[in-house]
């Protein structure tokens, strides 16, 4: 088959792609790891040479967000008196939330991650991405308007509810990472067996309607698969059946061998927008410190209402880089994807292997997050 | 090739992903320093007595819901748990405060009862006042205190006015003082004093990010 010898080329080189992303991804979070080990305040020798600041685009967004936010307290003073100044507050909050996001913590990686790990369109993206930047936003008006307006409690008692907060939010992205894991996981051997079985692959697909015979491996089916055969369905991803353990049992059923990986339909679909529920409350549950500090601030000026629109312009902002980040990532991914989509060999084992390493990458960030060896903001008790 | 593209997208990707570590974080805390370095008669130094100013935002939260007679005002008494709550902290950051004489590393005890804090009701700053006393007095030429968060949460900076001062120092002992912005001018202008193939053993490149106060005792 002269064609496929063509055609050949590519799975080489979906599985090179594959690998190489996967190594960068895993070499990334080695780095990672090690600079916020060594950057923790534990056991770190005296006197190391302090983190060079990053130059370039990095360490102009990181000037701007700190020159943003050392502008606050003379707004917030100034709209005491003059509302002029409360639209200047507003406007530096939007910025700021832009610049801000684009530094750690927001969620940003852990929201990408799971868009690619999830096979997410774009558009959900920018609106989980929305979701939970407006999560983020009224958790810290909750906190402090209910704390510090409510009962007057102190800064600590405050620290101490983000920190809880934070803990449960920790955890509950590695439980949604392990969870990708164990889908996209078994997707990945299902893909992997299927490389093993060449028949399989662009088998007939079984029309839903036969869906509950399989259970019972009977002839009846099996010849019901055979005529099938003819209609050759193309889209190997489209049916929705989901793995059937017959397939380790009967030799005729490795006709459907390529059918024990979850598609992507059932995670997007009806549910999909529960599930992706819990990724935002997970990912926004957390406040960000500077929202805090400024509604604190405001209320001691007796303009807690300025800072609640502060916060929430904020979050705008915030949601805005977040969104641009998801929409590379699905973009990324898509593009992927349509190489892909051309053979469902290698191409799909590599688009898998890249889903299992982005829920890989989740369940490392929570971990990190969850040890204190990534911190994303911190308030040191003073 | 449409392969390689694909190839870099992939790893733009896992940057973006992963990228912006600690060191894109960004301070919620700024604190201005007064540094006093304290001598004993012998002429060696004993001690680092700072007194870190918070910025108004922070200053305010930190004061938040803390009880005082007069609203607004806070005594240092009514401030005390506080201040034993910020050293105690800071103790697991070193106080972000790492000296060296002549090159080599010195260890702090942990600061001595006495230390407070100020609330300037007008700025509505907090000032934190405390002493970091050397395990061992030392005589030094060269000595260096270098205050840094490395982390960048906090974010360090000298005073305009008197940023340090000597108490106590033998007469010949001169103090200078560098900030971070400082440096770079000052390094380069050293360098350019120094030949080709001279070697400046004072000068250490790559702290030039720090705060950094400087004794050359003769």
């Amino acid at each position: 088959m002269p064609v496929k010898t063509v055609v050949g080329g590519r799975p080489v080189v979906h599985f090179l792609l594959l690998v190489a992303a996967l190594a960068g991804l895993l070499l990334l979070v080695g780095v990672f790891d090690a600079a916020f080990a060594q950057a923790s305040p534990f056991g770190a020798p005296r006197g190391q040479v302090p983190a060079v600041p990053v130059g370039g685009v990095l360490g102009w967004i990181f000037a701007k967000q700190a020159e943003f936010y050392r502008q606050f307290s003379g707004l917030i003073r100034a709209s005491k008196a003059d509302g002029n100044a409360a639209w200047s507050l507003f406007g530096l909050s939007f910025f700021y939330g832009i610049f801000h996001a684009a530094g750690p913590g927001h969620g940003k990686a852990v929201i990408s991650s799971y868009l690619v790990a999830n096979e997410e369109t774009w558009r959900r993206g920018v609106v989980l991405s929305f979701a939970s930047a407006l999560i983020q936003a009224l958790v810290a008006i909750v906190v402090v308007g209910v704390a510090a307006a409510l009962l007057n409690a102190t800064a600590a008692t405050m620290n101490n509810a983000v920190n809880v907060i934070e803990t449960v939010s920790y955890a509950l992205i590695i439980v949604i990472g392990l969870r990708l894991l164990w889908v996209k996981g078994r997707a990945f051997f299902a893909a992997l067996r299927m490389l093993h079985r060449p028949a399989a692959v662009g088998a007939a697909v079984t029309p839903p309607d036969q869906l509950h015979a399989h259970t019972s491996h009977d002839h009846h089916a099996h010849d019901q698969h055979e005529d099938d055969h003819d209609h050759h369905h193309p889209d190997a991803n489209s049916h929705s059946h989901d793995g059937h353990a017959h397939c380790e049992c009967h030799d005729h059923s490795s006709a459907w061998g390529h059918a024990h990986a979850p598609e992507p339909e059932e995670l997007a679909g009806p549910g999909g927008w529960r599930r992706g529920f819990s990724a935002v409350v997970a990912v926004g549950a957390r406040p960000c410190s500077g929202a805090i500090i400024v509604l604190v601030f405001a209320l001691a000026q007796g303009l807690f209402w300025a800072g609640v629109v502060s916060t929430l312009v904020m979050g705008l902002g915030t949601a805005i880089t977040v969104a641009a980040t998801a929409t590379i990532a699905v973009g990324a991914k898509s593009w992927a994807a349509r190489f892909a989509e051309t053979r469902s060999g290698y191409g799909m084992l590599a688009m898998r292997g890249i889903e299992v390493g982005a829920a890989a990458v989740i369940i490392a960030f929570g971990t990190l997050l969850l040890a204190g060896y990534l911190v994303t903001e911190r308030m040191v008790g003073i | 090739m449409v392969h390689r593209q694909l190839f870099s997208i992939a790893v733009a990707l896992g940057g973006l992903v992963i990228a912006c570590g600690g060191a894109c974080a960004h301070p919620h805390v700024w604190v201005t320093m007064h540094s006093e370095l304290v001598y004993a008669s012998d002429g060696s130094i004993t001690g680092v007595h700072h007194a870190w100013t918070f910025d108004d935002m922070f200053s305010v939260f930190a004061t938040q819901g803390i009880e005082s007679k007069k609203k607004g005002e806070f005594t240092r008494e009514e401030l005390a748990p506080l201040a034993e709550v910020n050293v105690t902290s800071l103790k697991e950051y070193d106080f972000f405060t790492y000296a060296k004489a002549n090159g080599k590393q010195l260890e702090f005890n942990d600061p001595p009862a006495g230390y407070y804090l100020e609330f300037d009701p007008k700025d509505t700053v907090l000032t934190l006042h405390f002493t970091l006393p050397l395990k061992k007095p030392v005589k030094a030429k060269l000595l260096t205190v270098e205050v840094y968060d490395r982390e960048f949460f906090i974010d360090f900076s000298f005073a305009e006015k008197n940023p340090a001062k000597l108490v106590g120092a033998p007469a010949p002992c001169k103090l200078s003082v560098l900030n971070p912005d400082q440096m770079d001018a000052s390094l380069a202008q050293q360098l350019a004093q120094l030949g080709a193939n001279q070697r400046d053993s004072n000068l250490t490149i790559g702290s030039q990010y720090a705060n950094k106060i400087v004794v050359k005792c003769p």
